[in-house]
């Protein structure tokens, strides 16, 4: 089983949370918590059993950004979700190193969102104006609006 | 930029926005050397409309028109993902004959999504004819749907629990009649596309997408069954009455353009049968399920569904925090992360088949916009 092979290549690295997700309910098999500075690790990992970057966004909530990376596998049906909490103010860390197709799904992230990654070799925007001043996907946008 | 181009021996080529191969409003900034490109830069989001934020500013109902105007060439794969997606939330299970309408209104719509991209991809080879038999065939698919969705491009016809309205005998039969005709046609095809040796020429080795390169760029759809990886939704994740039929998953060998243009017509006939086995094993019954909250306010939580759209794996990742509007929908859509490999794809190439591997791709650029 895929998901067992997962499980195996995630635990040396000792995260917060590796369990076996509701597939009927949520669509997962297996929902990981990370720090934010391990995800090239976990990517290095998921790479190795053969599971590819499905999607990569973010969730605003006023304490924090969850960045939440989905992966999958052409092999064998096993859905991934991983979710790694960056603190308002701080940067998630890129793991466009490990898969390359992450590098404009983390400039889409820090367009809708403002949330910066370090190490990313390319992080420009890529669906607003370049000169763009603010982060649409933000919860506290309208209420900036609104002040103005 | 001009003085850095002497210095370099390079030179800045704008492809687009407005550029007839572009199939939208994409533009690609291309560094070339003589006739060669060193460097393409695809600059994305003309189109942005902001449906993501749009979902947090509606109720759930409320965002089901705007799916269909994401991709708007496979429209109801896209509601189906949503729906899906929503029903999970909701715990509601969809009659069969609602699923069977499903399947064969989605396949309907795979075909004509194909056939447009199949015209249009030989026009930007330079072959005028296909297109207007692609555009003949397709109008039957539009008149077909026309008449139980009510639109012609952007269907919102799938409602959360079913559908809104049942298929009659007339649809039954033109679509038979329909399936009959396509067959005839595919042979015209081959003879006019298939077997064309400048055609063949313009696509055969050119490029190439390894496997590895579908896995580190997460590509789905059509462009890694051209790679030769059998990964359909369809198959691996059954989703609708999907796991009832009988059906084949095309694959290439190579990867190369001609792999990704094989596997796509051949998808198309796949779709065909598909559409045979569920009008003969159409089931009576309802349409709608029984008990759909007229307010929708799914409790706490999040879920991920995913659907083989034409392009590749649409997903549709809803979470909600118990009120009438959803927190955050994320839509992954397949030609965001097919077309982020064209940069490593035109290196070393020449404009010409920058176009055709573009147009291989098959990306809906409003789609990627979002």
């Amino acid at each position: 089983m895929l998901k067992d092979e997962i499980s195996k290549a995630l635990a040396p690295l000792k995260l917060e949370r590796v369990e076996p997700g509701d597939y009927d309910k949520t669509g997962y098999h297996l929902e990981v918590d990370a720090a934010p500075e391990q995800m090239p690790e976990v990517a290095q990992a998921l790479k190795s059993t053969g599971c590819f970057l499905d999607s990569l966004t973010a969730l605003d909530f006023p304490e924090a950004f969850h960045v939440v990376y989905h992966f999958s596998s052409f092999r064998e049906l096993c859905r991934t979700a991983v979710k790694a909490k960056v603190p308002k103010g701080k940067a998630a860390v890129t793991i466009c190193r490990v898969y390359p197709g992450a590098n404009w799904y983390e400039r889409e992230v820090y367009d809708l969102f403002g949330l910066k990654f370090t190490g990313h070799p390319d992080l420009r925007r890529i669906l607003l104006p370049f000169d763009a001043d603010f982060h649409p996907l933000r919860k506290v946008f309208e209420t900036e609006k609104a002040d103005a | 930029m001009l003085e850095r181009g002497l210095e370099e021996k390079t030179y800045v080529l704008n492809l687009g926005p407005q550029h007839p191969s572009t199939h939208g409003v994409l533009r690609v900034e291309l560094e070339m050397e003589g006739e060669f490109i060193t460097k393409a830069d695809p600059d994305i989001g003309y189109g942005h409309r902001g449906h993501e934020h749009m979902a947090e500013n509606r109720n759930y109902q409320q965002f089901l028109p705007n799916l269909g105007r994401v991709d708007y060439l496979h429209a109801l794969a896209y509601n189906q993902c949503y729906c899906m997606a929503v029903e999970k939330l909701l715990g509601l299970k969809v009659p069969e004959r609602a699923e069977f309408i499903r399947v064969i209104t989605g396949e309907m719509n795979r075909i004509s999504s194909h056939l447009l991209w199949l015209g249009a991809y030989l026009l930007d080879l330079g072959a005028f004819t296909p297109i207007l038999y692609c555009f003949d065939d397709r109008e039957h698919i539009l008149d077909l749907l026309d008449r139980v969705t009510g639109s012609r491009l952007t269907y919102c016809y799938y409602r959360f629990g079913g559908v809104p309205q049942d298929i009659d005998e007339e649809f039954v039969a033109g679509t038979r009649e329909f399936i009959k005709r396509l067959r005839t046609r595919f042979r015209d095809y081959d003879n006019l596309v298939t077997k064309n040796v400048i055609f063949i020429h313009r696509t055969r080795d050119v490029g190439i997408i390894t496997q590895e390169q579908c896995l580190e760029y997460g590509l789905t759809g059509p462009m890694v069954r051209g790679s030769g990886i059998p990964y359909d939704i369809r198959r691996s994740e059954p989703y609708s009455a999907y796991p009832l039929f009988d059906f084949e998953i095309p694959i290439g060998s190579k990867g190369d353009i001609l792999d990704r243009y094989l596997v796509r017509v051949k998808e198309m006939e796949q779709s065909l049968r598909i559409i045979e086995q569920a009008l003969n094993k159409l089931p009576e019954g309802p349409i709608m399920a029984e008990k759909v909250p007229k307010r929708i306010k799914p409790a706490e939580g999040e879920v991920y569904a995913a659907v083989e759209a034409a392009r590749g794996e649409f997903g549709c990742y809803v979470v909600s925090q118990g009120e009438v509007k959803p927190y955050r929908i994320k839509l992954r859509v397949p030609s965001f992360a097919n077309l982020s490999i064209l940069p490593e794809l035109s290196v070393d190439t020449l404009v010409a088949d920058l176009v055709a591997i573009l147009g291989s791709i098959d990306v809906v650029v409003p789609e990627i916009d979002r």
